[in-house]
């Protein structure tokens, strides 16, 4: 065995649990292992899960920077960067050890296809890094089509009938399933954007946004976010685009359609270095925003930010 | 280039409805700057802070009172150079909302670029 692989292995193990007391027990050991082992241990969790592991570790708890995934991780598209790399990258020393509950039985059918991606992406974001993410599923509560993308997702599930390999474990086939055509809304507001009038594209924002009810720093915010996804068309996707603006559900929605293809998959999600000036954009997008929808191929990119009025 | 100590508000052609004059401060070290920082205005702008950098001695001035939009990459810019700065500090007087924002996002605690706010 070569320990030096060993140690440098990333390990991306699904958690299959059934009620409360099996989901503290299975938790709770793999932080104080974590901690016993002295390496560095993150909880992110939805909050009445975090609560549970919180009474659980008592004193230990002190030793464990615990996050509420509900809040941190709300848009899926952020817990790359925001948590799971932010935590690991803080520690570079060593093995670091992330609990990681991205998928509860509340998730939207809107939300689904960017969770399950995101699942499938920590495998690509971590290759080769000296980090452990557990990933916890509620087997009573979800459904089989999301313990079915799991398996896909995870090289290796976790459960009281111990640890096995999965055996259809091919997380790139997660990705491409869930990157699902957004069809143009009915009854959006449009602007067609290029070079020379990004400025107008923003000055539309906010006005059909403000129109819509969104206000003060989410207001601010939409129109950040709608420069970065306008820009990136006319640098990197084809030269030119569509602006849609529209309210949905009691959530205003902006969209930018362009003739580019993104091949990277985990564009967005990769920190660049602290000394880069370019390259966070998209990443700037899924920090704002409550959810990021995003389609490529062919025909071209479409990506759609939500934010709650 | 947009030499600070030499430029009167160095202004780039307009382009795309999108304009940005910056020149030196009069009085203080540093630079102001006048309407939006975005990439059709980022060559003055990185231009403008590159030799901010270049005659930084202490504290240096960013007076951002009449711009009125920021972009990622503008305060990536900001941020960049104040991190590359040997010593000492710069101050960003009344920015556009977008630059405390996406500093507490990508650079939160970077204690070389403080605030002025507006």
């Amino acid at each position: 065995m070569n320990t030096v692989a060993t140690h440098e292995t990333f390990e991306h193990p699904a958690l299959l649990y059934r009620g409360e007391r099996e989901y503290v027990d299975r938790t709770v050991s793999f932080v104080q292992e974590g901690l016993d082992l002295g390496e560095p241990v993150a909880v992110a969790v939805p909050g009445p899960n975090l609560e549970l592991i919180r009474t659980a570790l008592g004193a230990d708890a002190e030793g464990v920077l615990l996050l509420d995934m509900a809040r941190v991780g709300r848009n899926p598209g952020r817990i790359i960067p925001g948590v799971l790399r932010s935590f690991a990258d803080a520690h570079p020393q060593g093995r670091t050890r992330i609990i990681g509950e991205p998928m509860w039985a509340g998730r939207s059918a809107l939300e689904y296809p960017a969770c399950a991606q995101h699942e499938a992406l920590i495998n690509a974001a971590f290759e080769g890094r000296a980090v452990t993410i557990l990933c916890p599923y509620d087997e009573a509560n979800l459904d089989e089509a999301v313990l079915a993308d799991m398996r896909l997702a995870h090289p290796t599930i976790v459960s009281r009938d111990g640890r096995r390999v999965s055996d259809v474990y091919d997380w790139r086939s997660v990705v491409a399933r869930h990157n699902e055509p957004l069809p143009a809304a009915a009854d959006a507001a449009v602007f067609s954007f290029d070079a020379a009038n990004l400025f107008l594209a923003r000055a539309f924002t906010v006005e059909q946004a403000g129109r819509l009810g969104l206000a003060g720093q989410r207001l601010q915010d939409a129109e950040l976010a709608v420069a970065e996804l306008t820009t990136n068309s006319v640098l990197h996707g084809g030269g030119h685009g569509t602006l849609a603006v529209w309210a949905e559900a009691g959530q205003l929605v902006c969209e930018v359609r362009d003739t580019g293809r993104l091949t990277d998959p985990l564009a967005g999600r990769r920190p660049p270095a602290r000394g880069q000036i370019g390259g966070r954009g998209l990443m700037l997008v899924h920090y704002v925003a409550d959810l990021v929808r995003l389609h490529t191929g062919d025909e071209g990119t479409t990506v759609r930010f939500y934010l709650a009025c | 280039m947009v030499d600070p100590s030499q430029a009167v508000d160095g202004r780039e052609p307009r382009r795309g409805g999108t304009v940005l004059e910056v020149g030196p401060l009069p009085g203080r070290p540093g630079i102001r700057a006048r309407g939006e920082i975005s990439e059709v205005t980022r060559s003055p702008w990185e231009a403008a802070l590159a030799g901010l950098a270049r005659q930084h001695a202490d504290v240096s001035y960013v007076e951002l009172s009449e711009v009125g939009f920021v972009d990622v990459a503008g305060v990536a810019a900001l941020a960049v150079t104040a991190l590359g700065l040997p010593g000492g500090r710069m101050v960003v007087e009344h920015p556009p909302p977008q630059v405390p924002r996406v500093l507490g996002l990508f650079w939160p605690g970077l204690r070389r670029l403080e605030m002025a706010p507006r």
